[in-house]
């Protein structure tokens, strides 16, 4: 008899997907259920909102984005 | 460059004081600074820690907008969406009832100048703002300006009068000029060129054209005490101010119909901006007081003190004791209207004003500063970044002159002339010039030689690129009347220019790129940006990689970037394009050149073999891409080239970006119907790659090149033998760049003189051979495949013995000059 | 534009027997005609107008050319969904009800007044009343604190429309994502959205849904400046007076007055090419000439500056909704678009495509001179920004693995399929992701069973 597991399903380009398995390994894996494919996995639903936090903040991180507040030489300050 | 060092220990203050040709030579408006004005070459040297260092910024800040009282006159009114804009809501102007025929709109706050350039009165209105402020952005439609203390000096020591400023400002603006601005204008320039250094027949004089002015100097307990009597009882003589009269700019229209060579100006009306600012240069009288030539440098310092920098200039026409140049531009060379416009700003009054022009690469740096030369007939020292534009400047002095090429020398590692004669040129690197440690005997000698004269100019070639301290070096070594530096962009990621304005002289003139792109003086570009997303193996490890150098490593050596390269290059090839790439990495150059068998060069490749490649690349139809690293960012004259790649750069350089794109700028096909230069720079997606390249762009895009994003390019799946196409091949790849030490992360050590290359040429990079040996290794022990691998398509444009007929000639002259040279000596 | 907020296109979803009794007044038939059809739909109408009998739609097809087929086939589905025509076989002809009134007298286009006003009202006094009162709505949306506060009856007409939302009774009304939709775009469709908002609301409010229909539409084909008398109003109609008075569509001197003036709102609400421009864009002191002759204001450079030519504080407010604001000029403000100005206007629900609509139908006379009006460089760009944050899909639900065999797998993802849960599969690892799993279970179950029968029968 098949398994049936609550998730939630991603699909995302492979970049997310390997911020996400980095996000995972160095929680102690509580996020993901299922590696499917490059572009596909299932993580638990409870983690989901933490999961896209994370992200957005390694996204942030890794193109350097929190710098990105624009100095305008019209208007310092 | 050593990574820390303590201000003045190399030369601050003391050596100043003790370098014995400074005292006789007329010297920059301000003692050479001990500051860090690089861009790159160092971050951490400690800044305006000499005494002269901090009275610079003294007189510079002094002038900030921040420091002019607000005007309490005017309440701002309020509504509901002014608190968006915080202070910078100035919806409380008045407009002028005519506002729409005006161009201008000034902020009172920062002084900055928005222009419409859609206006009948833009072309006007552009000429004016050039001259008094900084450009900020010129696109298409509306063009930002800012008034700083700098363009403010500039635009004094081309001669314009504060209240004529205020007055063409207010001409041109919408809205009254803001008393604020008024202030502003009037403070930096009651300061700023109103005293002036002139060496006339070789006795120095302080001149202003307020006598107030001088006589605030004369009680000047230090300056007072050194005048020189002269047969009046004040000491101060009027004279007529300085016209340009009879000076014609060799090269220009004026020159062509001599006939009208002294213009009628004065009495018309001002109507017209432009014109306008042409006819305020002058003003009528000056006076002046003469100085010892051993007291000049006091001189200088104490005016610097008193908040008064000293402006130079140069009355060559009256300078009796330096000989004559014989040299004039040949008839068939014919200079654009901005060139002419800039030497006009250094010529503006009949004498040379030291400065610094700014035109973009392509446009001709070079014949300004021939002309500039023409012009004066004294003798020259012209200081390149490189031995390889050393030869380029000669050979340029010679097509577009008629000087003796007997009196035009070089001075390299490899070549040590003399000009014979009174009078010639010493075209030299930075380097040679600087270096002072490991000096050989012959270089001691040609040092000497340049150290013992006194020069009527010394042009300075990219001066954006060297750091502070190299021309104070300079600046000491060669006792100089006039100096001219010439850049394509006056842009330091550190904002240090300003000791560029002190060291060399204000900026004279900048061009508008758009402009002259418009007017087929530089090739149109297409600019694109390619995101290459990381593959997923790349990915993991970048994400995981701690190590900020090899980090790097992971994403210029991203598989989709260089399948990107590989299409590219493809296509570009199959359309007829000479393709240049650019990698600021040395191991991804290699790699990457390797791989797709194209021929590279870098800061170890040797001479001969440079030359080689360059000449196969102008001349050879089957060589039509070379990978270059960060070498051939400057100087390197390639207008064969049609296509850059950039495939790894210096972080966030908006500099870099620049002179890079300039490789293409004065492509030979620019005139063809049609034509445009490509320009692509590869990120790979998700990276810190992402943020430099917007960083980089910057400059460039306020010049209003557009950058299109393309994040897929048509086509390259299907493109036969495409690199790392399997997963296997891309993780193949990937452990060799994990087996890389940090060092491979790294780029290119310093190389702006190119003369390091010549000292390092018998010397083999080991550094990165070594690695490419545990690539074998890894391999394991397959030996075909790594031979196969490693072959450089260096190697094989080696002896192909096809030495165009200009290198030839080159050669040949080379070697009956160190004969003629020997026979000298003996 | 957001399928959220219903233009005039909402009329197509009326009952047939709605449509009926519309036509019946001559001036809601011409005013569909003017302002809902397409050319070539009109061309068929006035074909088919004077024509007693009914016409081939073989010979009506051959009107048009082969190759504008596509236009030919909007035209009719238009002209049946407005139940303009009606098809027998392969005849068709006009529908009888809006063939008598828009061919008949058109005496219901409003009744003017024959007595002078007292006090002369203008058609500069209209425009200006019209763009206050308007103004004031949009003001309160974007939350500046315009002098003129919309009544309470417009603020409940923003809630309900979910152009707006209260949190909480009493509390300060905060603009929704649907809001902002609403604020970028034309001015003739933001009227449109509200008077149908209106609509529906009328119901409620035991108002005749025709007949408030009739009026609005009656009041596209009145003149401006003109006075209208109130008396041969219905008893709904005259209720609808005080609302179309907050709103700046008619102005009425008292609430008792017997006469009414139609604002430029209400005598272009049908006219085709929408008389205004842009509500926004008509905001402006000058609105209404400059509306006309179609001004935009706004220039985008290829370095992302962005300069506009306004002293709006409605036009700035709109702007500062996607632009990163920095200096203002009298009659210039300026500023930037960054990939943080668009991220967060399209968190607030603005998409890429608003945001180049609005800047490209605002774009100033200059930007229009050039082939392309806005430089396609940053196009692209603010299109990329909004993909940028939709990089990842999630959907909740439930993943099968571990069966038995691929033919077990396969006949589940089938039934799945059926089901319409499926959403993700792959044979190699025989996994599914669906989003509902009770049927499946079930399913499984009685395959299980009956597997679990077949061998006791085999056995048997």
């Amino acid at each position: 008899m098949p398994r049936a597991v609550k998730g939630v399903l991603i699909e995302c380009d492979p970049s997310i997907k390997a911020i996400i398995l980095k996000i995972d390994k160095d929680s102690g894996h509580g996020y993901i259920v299922e590696d499917l494919d490059d572009e596909t996995l299932v993580v638990k639903e409870p983690k989901l909102a933490e999961l896209k936090l994370r992200l957005e903040k390694i996204l942030e991180k890794t193109q350097m984005l929190e710098k990105d507040e624009e100095s305008d030489p019209e208007n310092p300050g | 460059m050593p990574p820390k060092r303590k201000a003045g220990a190399a030369g601050g203050t003391a050596a100043v004081a003790t370098t014995s040709a400074a005292t006789k030579r007329s010297r920059p408006a301000t003692p050479a600074v001990d500051v860090d004005s690089s861009d790159e070459y160092s971050g951490d040297e400690e800044i305006e820690n000499t005494e002269e260092g901090r009275a610079i910024s003294k007189a510079v800040n002094a002038f900030s907008l921040d420091l002019v009282p607000k005007g309490n006159d005017v309440i701002a009114k309020r509504d509901s969406v002014s608190y968006i804009f915080n202070k910078q809501d100035f919806s409380y102007l008045k407009m002028k009832l005519d506002h729409e025929s005006r161009p201008l709109w000034i902020n009172p706050e920062s002084g900055v100048i928005v222009l419409e350039s859609f206006s009948p009165l833009a072309g006007q209105a552009q000429d004016f703002l050039t001259t008094i402020a900084e450009p900020l952005s010129r696109p298409t439609y509306l063009h930002e300006y800012k008034l700083t203390p700098h363009s403010l000096y500039a635009a004094v020591s081309v001669g314009l009068d504060p209240n004529d400023i205020i007055s063409v400002m207010d001409r041109l603006s919408k809205i009254p000029v803001p008393p604020k601005i008024i202030d502003f204008i009037k403070k930096c320039t009651s300061s700023y060129g109103k005293v002036k250094l002139v060496l006339k027949e070789n006795r120095y004089f302080v001149e202003s054209s307020d006598p107030a002015m001088l006589q605030r100097l004369l009680q000047d307990p230090v300056i007072g005490p050194l005048r020189v009597q002269g047969e009046g009882g004040s000491g101060i003589t009027k004279e007529k101010a300085p016209q340009m009269g009879a000076l014609v700019i060799p090269g220009t229209r004026n020159a062509a119909g001599a006939a009208n060579v002294n213009n009628p100006k004065g009495g018309r009306p001002v109507e017209v901006a432009g014109d306008a600012a042409e006819d305020l240069f002058n003003s009528d009288a000056v006076h002046s007081f003469e100085i010892p030539a051993d007291d000049v440098e006091t001189v200088q310092k104490q005016c610097l003190d008193l908040g008064y920098p000293v402006l130079e200039e140069y009355d060559f026409r009256n300078d009796r004791k330096n000989a004559n140049l014989d040299m004039d531009l040949k008839p068939q060379a014919q200079i654009r209207s901005y060139q002419e416009k800039s030497l006009s700003k250094m010529f503006g009054n009949g004498r040379a004003k030291s400065g610094i022009i700014v035109l973009p690469c392509g446009a001709g740096k070079t014949l300004v500063g021939i002309t500039a030369a023409c012009t004066i007939k004294k003798s020259v020292v012209v200081l390149a970044t490189s031995s390889m534009s050393v030869v380029q400047w000669r050979q340029e002095f010679i097509k577009w002159t008629n000087i003796n090429p007997d009196a035009i020398a070089i001075f390299t590692s490899e070549n040590k002339e003399k000009f014979r004669g009174d009078a010639g040129i010493i075209v030299s690197t930075y380097s040679m010039v600087t270096n002072s440690r490991n000096r050989s005997h012959d270089s001691q000698k040609m040092m000497d030689f340049l150290q013992s004269r006194e020069w009527g100019l010394l042009i300075l070639d990219e001066v954006h690129v060297v750091p502070a301290q190299i021309f104070r070096k300079v600046v000491h070594s060669i006792a100089t009347h006039s100096k001219l530096g010439l850049t394509a962009t006056l842009l330091r990621e550190d904002d240090k220019i300003t000791d560029l304005n002190f060291l060399i002289g204000p900026k004279l003139y900048e061009a508008n790129w758009m402009e002259l792109a418009e007017q087929g003086h530089i090739a149109k570009v297409q600019c694109a940006e390619v995101w290459c997303p990381m593959t997923p193996e790349f990915y993991s490890e970048y994400l995981r990689e701690q190590d900020a150098r090899k980090k790097v490593l992971h994403y210029i050596m991203n598989p989709r970037k260089f399948q990107a390269t590989q299409f590219l290059i493809d296509y570009h090839e199959k359309r007829g394009d000479k393709i240049i790439v650019f990698s600021d990495n040395v191991y991804a150059l290699k790699a990457y050149a390797l791989k797709l068998n194209k021929a590279f060069i870098y800061g170890d490749t040797p001479q001969q073999e440079r030359l080689r490649i360059l000449e196969n690349f102008q001349l050879n139809d089957q060589v039509n891409t070379i990978f270059l690293s960060k070498i051939g960012d400057t100087s390197l004259d390639l207008p064969e080239a049609t296509c850059l790649i950039q495939i790894s750069s210096h972080y966030g350089s908006r500099r870099q970006e620049a002179q890079r794109l300039g490789r293409i700028l004065r492509a030979k096909r620019r005139n063809d119907e049609g034509f445009n230069a490509f320009f692509y720079s590869l990120v790979s997606k998700d990276t810190a790659e992402m943020y430099y390249s917007s960083k980089r762009q910057a400059f460039l895009v306020d010049q209003g090149y557009a950058f299109k994003v393309i994040t897929h390019l048509q086509g390259i799946e299907q493109l036969p033998s495409l690199a790392y196409a399997t997963v296997a091949e891309r993780k193949e790849l990937l452990a060799e760049v994990m087996l890389q030490n940090s060092e491979a992360g790294q780029q290119e050590g310093d190389d702006f003189d190119g003369a390091k290359l010549s000292y390092n040429a018998g010397r083999k990079g080991t550094r990165y051979r070594r690695t490419t040996g545990k690539l074998s290794e890894l391999a394991g022990g397959d030996d075909m495949a790594y031979i196969e691998y490693n072959r450089s398509r260096n190697k094989d444009l080696k002896g192909k013995g096809q030495s165009s007929a200009f290198f030839k000639k080159m050669h040949r002259e080379n070697e009956k000059r160190r004969k003629e040279q020997n026979a000298l000596k003996q | 534009m957001s399928g959220n907020i219903r233009g005039f296109g909402y009329l197509e979803s009326l009952p047939p027997v709605t449509f009926r009794r519309l036509y019946q007044q001559p001036a809601t038939a011409l005013a569909i005609f003017r302002r809902m059809l397409p050319n070539l739909a009109k061309t068929i109408v006035t074909t088919l107008l004077y024509n007693e009998t009914p016409v081939a739609l073989g010979d009506l097809e051959a009107l048009v050319r082969p190759e504008s087929y596509r236009e030919r086939e909007d035209a009719f589905s238009k002209l049946r969904r407005l139940h303009i025509i009606t098809e027998n076989n392969l005849d068709v002809s006009l529908d009888p009800v809006f063939k008598k009134n828009f061919r008949g007298d058109h005496h219901s286009f409003g009744v003017p007044c024959n007595t002078e006003d007292k006090k002369k009202i203008t058609v500069q006094f209209l425009d200006n009343y019209a763009t206050r009162q308007f103004e004031a709505i949009l003001h309160y949306m974007v939350g500046t604190h315009n002098e003129v506060k919309p009544s309470e009856g417009v603020i409940t007409l923003l809630t309900k429309g979910g152009l707006m939302e209260r949190y909480g009774a009493g509390s300060q009304a905060t603009i929704t994502k649907n809001g902002f939709s609403f604020l970028l775009q034309d001015g003739n469709p933001q009227v449109w959205a509200l008077l149908i908002q209106y609509l529906e609301m009328a119901e409620e409010l035991g108002m005749e849904q025709t007949d408030v229909l009739h009026f609005l539409l009656m009041l596209g084909s009145l003149e401006l400046g003109q006075a209208y008398s109130v008396n041969t109003l219905t008893e709904t109609q005259k209720l609808m007076l005080a609302d179309l008075r907050d709103y700046g569509i008619v102005y009425q001197r008292k609430s008792s007055s017997d006469r009414f003036y139609p604002t430029r709102l209400a005598t272009t609400l049908t006219s085709e090419s929408g008389g205004l421009r842009s509500a926004s864009a008509s905001m402006s002191s000058a609105m209404v000439k400059d509306a006309e002759e179609g001004k935009g204001f706004i220039i985008l450079e290829t370095n992302y500056r962005v300069y506009a030519y306004t002293n709006s504080p409605l036009q700035i407010a709109v702007l500062n909704l996607f632009v990163k604001l920095s200096t203002r000029y009298p009659n210039l403000v300026s500023g930037r678009i960054s990939r943080r100005s668009i991220q967060e206007a399209i968190k607030m629900g603005i998409t890429a495509d608003q945001v180049i609509d609005y800047l490209s139908s605002h774009a100033h006379p200059q930007m229009r001179k050039s082939l392309v009006t806005l430089p396609p460089t940053v196009v692209d760009q603010i299109r990329l920004w909004q993909i940028e944050g939709e990089r990842m899909k999630t959907t909740t639900g439930f993943l099968f693995k571990d069966f038995h065999s691929t033919q077990e797998f396969e006949e589940v993802a089938k039934y799945a399929e059926e089901l319409g849960v499926l959403k993700w599969k792959k044979s190699a690892r025989r996994c599914m992701f669906v989003t509902r799993h009770e049927q499946i279970a079930d399913w499984l179950k009685r395959r299980a069973s009956a597997q679990q029968q077949q061998p006791k029968k085999a056995a048997a």
